[in-house]
């Protein structure tokens, strides 16, 4: 026996005609252009940043992040239908995240500044010191800044973290 | 878009309906996919935390992911690009099929499937590509010390590559966040064409011809749309900041 409740057939709902769906099919092929020419900008500046010298920048973070929360909220609205849904629903999935990870970007920015200063960068592992020192002279990093580095380097001395000169000979980390 | 149902909000929660005019199904998958948002967004953060650790020795990406198939020059950043457009364009073809499923047009369905299935393998084939040359190296490689477990201390020497201890292009931290945040998505990326053949070989059996409807493709649909997202992000953080 085949169970029957008289709740609305919600699979059926969003069905449509053939007139309507070439209407819809419009709207998602303009979307998809609209995406693909804000990726192509994207991949644009990111080929010029150093040529324009603006790796690095804060301009570049701002434009990239509003460019990138752009294109989410095209394919969340759009081609996932949330803008179709109702208002309830739709709060009920943006809003939780939103909370969630909205707190979760605050604190790491308020609190993560901590391991940002160079007295509080050394407190590392000579080891990684070392490293990070090599890493700066290899071929991977030709033309980056290397002030921030030199500048951690100074404060680990001075800390005694590290001694000038001499070869550091490093246990293993735990 | 005007085939959305007359809706009456006073009388939505008194009982007899769903109040999100939504079955079962998909509601789920939504809450699935927002507690996944959340595991990507949380592996998102501590990766700029790292990276801003580690910020005057994180390398840039174009000075790391500069090859091309088939090609020998320097082209930065030109192969992620066309990764992301195959995967946009994947996701346009999704859309589409689920529209198709909207006039339970069987032969749209198929033809759209189709083409996002061939999208989904053309990209992971590609990331399987991109991590080989990440994991091969330069051939110029990089000094660095390693660990040496005969001599039992930490030694000097020329590394070509990356595995998770060591890398030629940054501190280790690089490599770690680069194998484990491409590589959930691109498990999301091998379940999603896992999922989207089994749900094409039903359309091709005609199980929602029989059934009335094509909702499953909407379902699917919603994860492969998710999956498009959470590159859009990777690629961000990852490639070009």
């Amino acid at each position: 026996m085949e169970f029957h409740d008289d709740y609305p057939q919600y699979e059926t709902m969003y069905q449509h005609d053939e007139a309507h769906g070439k209407k819809i099919r419009t709207k998602l092929w303009r979307v998809f252009w609209l995406l693909l020419a804000i990726t192509l900008v994207e991949l644009f500046v990111g080929f010029n940043a150093t040529k324009w010298g603006l790796t690095g920048s804060g301009f570049l973070k701002v434009f990239f992040i509003v460019f990138t929360l752009f294109k989410a909220g095209g394919i969340v609205l759009v081609f996932m239908h949330l803008i179709d849904e109702t208002k309830f629903f739709r709060y009920i999935i943006l809003a939780p995240y939103s909370m969630f990870i909205g707190y979760l970007i605050f604190i790491i920015l308020v609190e993560g500044t901590y391991t940002g200063y160079p007295e509080n960068k050394t407190k590392m592992d000579p080891i990684y010191l070392e490293q990070q020192l090599q890493v700066r002279n290899s071929e991977h990093h030709k033309g980056q800044p290397t002030k921030e580095v030199d500048e951690m380097m100074n404060a680990a001395i001075q800390h005694g973290y590290v001694r000038k000169n001499t070869p550091i000979e490093g246990e293993p980390h735990e | 878009m005007s085939h959305a149902i007359e809706f009456d909000q006073k009388a939505a929660w008194q009982g007899g309906q769903s109040p999100f005019r939504l079955s079962y199904g998909k509601v789920f998958m939504w809450f699935f996919l927002v507690s996944d948002a959340l595991t990507f967004s949380g592996l998102l953060c501590a990766y700029g935390f790292i990276r801003h650790k580690y910020s005057g020795v994180w390398p840039y990406a174009e000075n790391v992911f500069t090859h091309f198939p088939f090609v020998k020059a320097h082209v930065p950043l030109a192969y992620v690009g066309f990764m992301t457009f195959i995967l946009i364009m994947s996701s346009v073809t999704m859309v589409l099929a689920v529209e198709a499923g909207h006039r339970n047009n069987r032969k749209g369905v198929t033809i759209w499937m189709f083409l996002t299935i061939i999208g989904g393998l053309i990209f992971v084939g590609s990331q399987a590509w991109e991590w080989y040359h990440f994991i091969e190296g330069s051939e110029h490689g990089a000094l660095r010390q390693v660990w040496d477990i005969d001599q039992q201390k930490y030694v000097e020497k020329v590394v070509h590559g990356a595995n998770m201890t060591v890398n030629e292009y940054a501190v280790p931290q690089f490599a770690n966040f680069f194998f484990f945040i491409t590589g959930f998505h691109g498990f999301h990326v091998f379940s999603g064409v896992v999922i989207n053949v089994v749900i094409f070989i039903n359309v091709l059996l005609g199980t929602y011809e029989k059934r009335g409807h094509y909702e499953m493709i909407e379902k699917v649909g919603l994860y492969w749309h998710f999956v498009d997202l959470v590159w859009v992000f990777v690629f961000t953080f990852f490639y070009l900041l």
